[in-house]
């Protein structure tokens, strides 16, 4: 057992830098401490070790932030990040909420990841990609702080992402163009990537216009075990039996990984065909175990008929885009930026 | 292993497999806009060990529910002490340096130079930005509300710039959008006391704000029962209190303001609790001196006596009355040579940051006489807030916002007695940070990166505020408050917010040992 082990971590090291290795080791060895076998969760072991940053409302690297409490029955927070004006050197309580003006400004509502149980939107690694992904995308990026597993389970987190959504399309000082309407992209990586997927089908539903999803690595399964699941079980960071317990601690009691949050082209999912669904770019790692899940959520999507670029990035692990230090992240962020482009 | 663990990293290697000397300090810029701190130099030798602990979490698992529910973890930011721990709960040796030079990691595996940022900073340095953090957390949406902050930070403005006129008016046409404002929550109740702060500034800056310390009393009670936050401070500070008396008989706390001594009676029940019976405990309350020939330092002293007395603690209480910290001499707490001391400051150092510059700093002589009492830990707490700002607009800013989400927080206590006495309470600090100049201004809030940075070089190292003392506190605040508030770690300090806003934060210090000390501070030792 221990020499198959040692082997593993062997293969890890070899395909990501040093510093991103670390990081996702860190975790994956905290998350271990975390997750107990009786499906319940060491929520104050899991805050202590988060490593969390304030908004800052004056501009560091162009990029400014502040939180505003979206529902307060629910204490649903989010981040809302901006560029910072390029006219002003101090900008004032004014530009927080100031209008975007003509020119159509991409908003982004972002769905953290962890699995549905970890992290925040003020976590360091989210509060970086967001601020990352103004920069990239010329867009102001509204990051939801979601309930999480296992103490909500669904559908609290798609409750927020829908309250959200809500939230951002009736700002005033969020819409942009001559149309003067809120231009909104989902996204979201992880447990996030599947949130995106969820919250879009309610705006579909309801009506909100949403122009594009963007699925970083989402977080899809089902019951029966793929090919990729047991080929790279315990390779690359991840096992099959971490992804078991955080889907347990997410689905309603009692519901195997065949339901609709899981698997939303399954035996219980819902077509697509005929919809007006926002077209949507997929990024899946070559070296996450769940791709197979990722790839046919892609394939359900062609079959309906629905616009979805797909980004399958080989050699990629998960987390891969937490840090600028391999070409994976720059490829996929000039993707990003180029879907979110009012000019495509 | 001790209670507590030194904030000096002790995963330092003496060699290095990569880079030049000049690099050592180093820390790697990715893992650091992660939240973790590890020198670039030390990144092989964490990966190694991180391997060790994964190795042994998987061969073991009983293990790992050991280190989830038993081992106190501390500062995770420091990843290379963090997994040494780990280990050293596990009783693994510690991978030694040598056993580096066959690892396969692809360390060139790296996107050109350019996209890597290395930054070069102290260790125990934690802002790198020169530009200041403001926080808001704000839900500011109507139009006359957003109107309502603009015109302040204006006036604000030209109260800076010497432009009274202008603000004078500006104050009118606040007063008057007040009017269609909702001052009953958010941004329109706290408004108006900023707007009542500038008007003191500019028509009667003479004008004291502090009250009878009666009023200052009775405002401390209210705001004690209305939010956690002091609650949060004398609970953390009794932990780490309790822990560093461990083991010692005899034992004093110096209190740097007893105020109605709610702080102690927990540590006093803690004490008589303790395995092995409890130590000999002396307190030493300083407070100001009562009006009117009351000596209410002792009346409190009298109460805990009683308190103690019922739970069989031998205790012995004495006051110490002056006007300011400062004006305290060491002598006068009567430390005793085999003591166990623990200094208590809740609020206090910020006030000695005013500076006079005829004296030593009042800061710096009372830092200097806390170290010459050898305590064996000194707990502080102050509100995380960059109040002493040289511009005053950028004070006032800083504090608008504070104030702003103080305020919020409060509208989650369903007393409505203790809510409206504890908003005069935060009330008369806004008043000071506001209108005060000089020595009056006493509410000169620093943040936790500027404690630090001056407790270090003023000769303490931190002792860290581990998981049990996060746990704990998050319990708590479960248990006695409404939902938003927020325990957070942070690099061994923890601090309570409000959402996403720290608000206040508590940290624990020793003094370091100075055995090179030259000849004419021996007597230091002898203590």
């Amino acid at each position: 057992m221990a020499g198959g082990n040692e082997v593993n971590l062997n293969e890890s090291k070899m395909v990501v830098p040093l510093n991103t290795w670390i990081l996702i080791t860190k975790f994956k060895l905290v998350y271990n401490l975390i997750r107990r076998p009786d499906g319940t969760f060491d929520r104050y072991m899991d805050e202590f070790h988060e490593k969390k940053v304030s908004a800052n409302a004056n501009p560091v690297d162009g990029v400014f932030s502040f939180d505003v409490i979206i529902d307060r029955a629910t204490s649903l927070l989010s981040r809302v990040y901006r560029p910072a004006p390029a006219d002003q050197a101090q900008p004032g309580i004014m530009e927080l909420q100031r209008p975007l003006g003509s020119e159509i400004v991409p908003v982004i509502i972002f769905f953290h990841g962890g699995s549905f149980a970890h992290s925040s939107a003020n976590s360091a690694i989210y509060d970086t990609l967001c601020r990352r992904l103004v920069d990239i995308c010329k867009a102001v990026v509204v990051s939801v702080n979601y309930r999480r597993a296992p103490e909500n389970r669904y559908p609290c987190a798609y409750d927020d992402g829908w309250a959200a959504l809500k939230w951002v399309n009736s700002r005033p000082w969020l819409q942009s163009g001559k149309d003067s309407k809120v231009h909104v992209y989902l996204a979201g990586d992880s447990s996030g990537g599947n949130i995106t997927h969820n919250v879009a089908m309610r705006a579909v539903e309801s009506g909100i216009e949403v122009l594009g999803n963007i699925l970083l690595n989402p977080m899809f399964g089902g019951q029966e075990r793929t090919e990729s699941e047991k080929r790279l079980d315990g390779k690359y960071f991840v096992t099959i039996q971490d992804r078991d317990w955080y889907w347990r601690a997410f689905l309603p009691e009692g519901e195997d990984r065949d339901h609709l949050a899981c698997n939303p082209f399954g035996p219980n999912g819902k077509s697509l065909e005929g919809v007006k669904f926002p077209k949507s770019l997929v990024v899946v790692a070559g070296l996450d175990l769940v791709q197979d899940w990722q790839l046919a959520y892609v394939e359900g999507l062609k079959k309906a008929g629905q616009d979805v670029k797909l980004i399958f990035l080989e050699q990629a692990t998960v987390g891969f885009y937490l840090m600028p230090n391999n070409n994976h992240f720059h490829s996929v962020m000039e993707e990003i930026g180029n879907f979110v482009s009012p000019n495509c | 292993m001790g209670p507590y663990k030194s904030g000096i990293s002790a995963g330092s290697s003496s060699s290095s497999s990569s880079s030049c000397a000049g690099k050592q300090s180093e820390i790697d810029g990715l893992l650091s806009g992660a939240g973790y701190k590890v020198r670039s130099s030390d990144l092989r030798q964490v990966a190694h060990r991180l391997e060790r602990l994964e190795t042994v979490m998987v061969n073991a698992p009983a293990e790992i529910s050991q280190l989830a529910s038993e081992a106190v973890h501390y500062n995770p930011s420091d990843l290379a002490s963090w997994v040494d721990s780990m280990l050293s709960e596990l009783n693994q040796p510690v991978p030694m340096s040598s056993d580096l030079s066959d690892l396969p990691y692809i360390d060139g595996f790296v996107a050109p130079a350019l996209h890597q940022t290395v930054l070069s900073e102290g260790w125990t340095e934690q802002n790198t930005h020169e530009q200041q953090q403001l926080t808001v957390v704000t839900a500011v949406e109507e139009d006359s509300a957003i109107r309502l902050v603009h015109l302040l930070m204006t006036c604000a403005e030209s109260v800076q710039r010497g432009e009274l006129g202008l603000a004078g008016s500006l104050i009118e046409e606040m007063r008057g959008l007040l009017t269609s404002v909702n001052t009953e929550c958010g941004i329109g109740k706290v408004a108006g006391y900023f707007i009542d702060a500038l008007s003191r500034r500019l028509f009667s800056p003479l004008a004291v704000c502090a009250g009878s310390s009666l009023e200052s009393d009775i405002l401390y009670h209210h705001f004690y029962e209305a939010c956690p936050y002091l609650k949060f401070a004398h609970f953390t500070a009794n932990q780490a209190i309790l822990e560093a008396f461990d083991g010692h008989d005899c034992v004093h706390v110096v209190d740097f303001s007893l105020m109605h001594g709610l702080q102690w009676p927990a540590l006093i029940q803690a004490l008589a609790l303790r395995p092995g019976g409890p130590p000999l405990l002396r307190l030493t309350g300083i407070g100001p001196p009562s009006p009117d020939g009351r000596d209410s330092l002792r009346e409190i002293g009298l109460r805990l006596a009683e308190l103690a007395r019922s739970v069989n603690v031998r205790f012995a209480f004495r006051g110490v009355a002056a006007s300011r910290l400062d004006d305290v001499k060491p002598w006068m707490l009567q430390v005793g040579p085999r003591e166990a001391v623990a200094v208590n400051s809740i609020m206090q150092l910020h006030r000695l940051l005013g500076s006079d510059s005829s004296r030593v700093s009042p800061i710096d002589s009372v830092l200097g006489w806390i170290r010459s009492l050898n305590p064996k830990i000194v707990t502080v707490v102050e509100q995380e807030a960059n109040h002493n700002q040289p511009e005053f607009l950028d004070r006032f800013t800083e504090a608008l916002y504070y104030y702003s989400t103080m305020f919020d927080s409060l509208e989650a206590c369903s007393l409505q007695l203790e809510k409206s006495v504890a908003e005069m309470y935060m009330q008369r600090e806004i008043c000071n940070v506001v209108c005060c100049e000089g020595s009056a201004r006493v509410e000169r809030h620093e943040p936790l990166a500027k404690w630090r940075a001056r407790l270090n070089g003023a000769g303490f190292r931190p002792l860290h505020l581990g998981s049990n003392a996060f746990k704990q506190a998050s319990i708590l605040l479960t248990l006695f408050s409404a939902a938003g508030y927020c325990v957070e770690e942070n690099e061994g300090c923890l601090t309570l917010g409000w959402h996403s806003r720290p608000l206040i934060a508590a940290s624990a210090w020793q003094a370091v040992s100075d055995t090179s000390a030259p000849f004419g501070r021996i007597k230091d030792n002898l203590l």
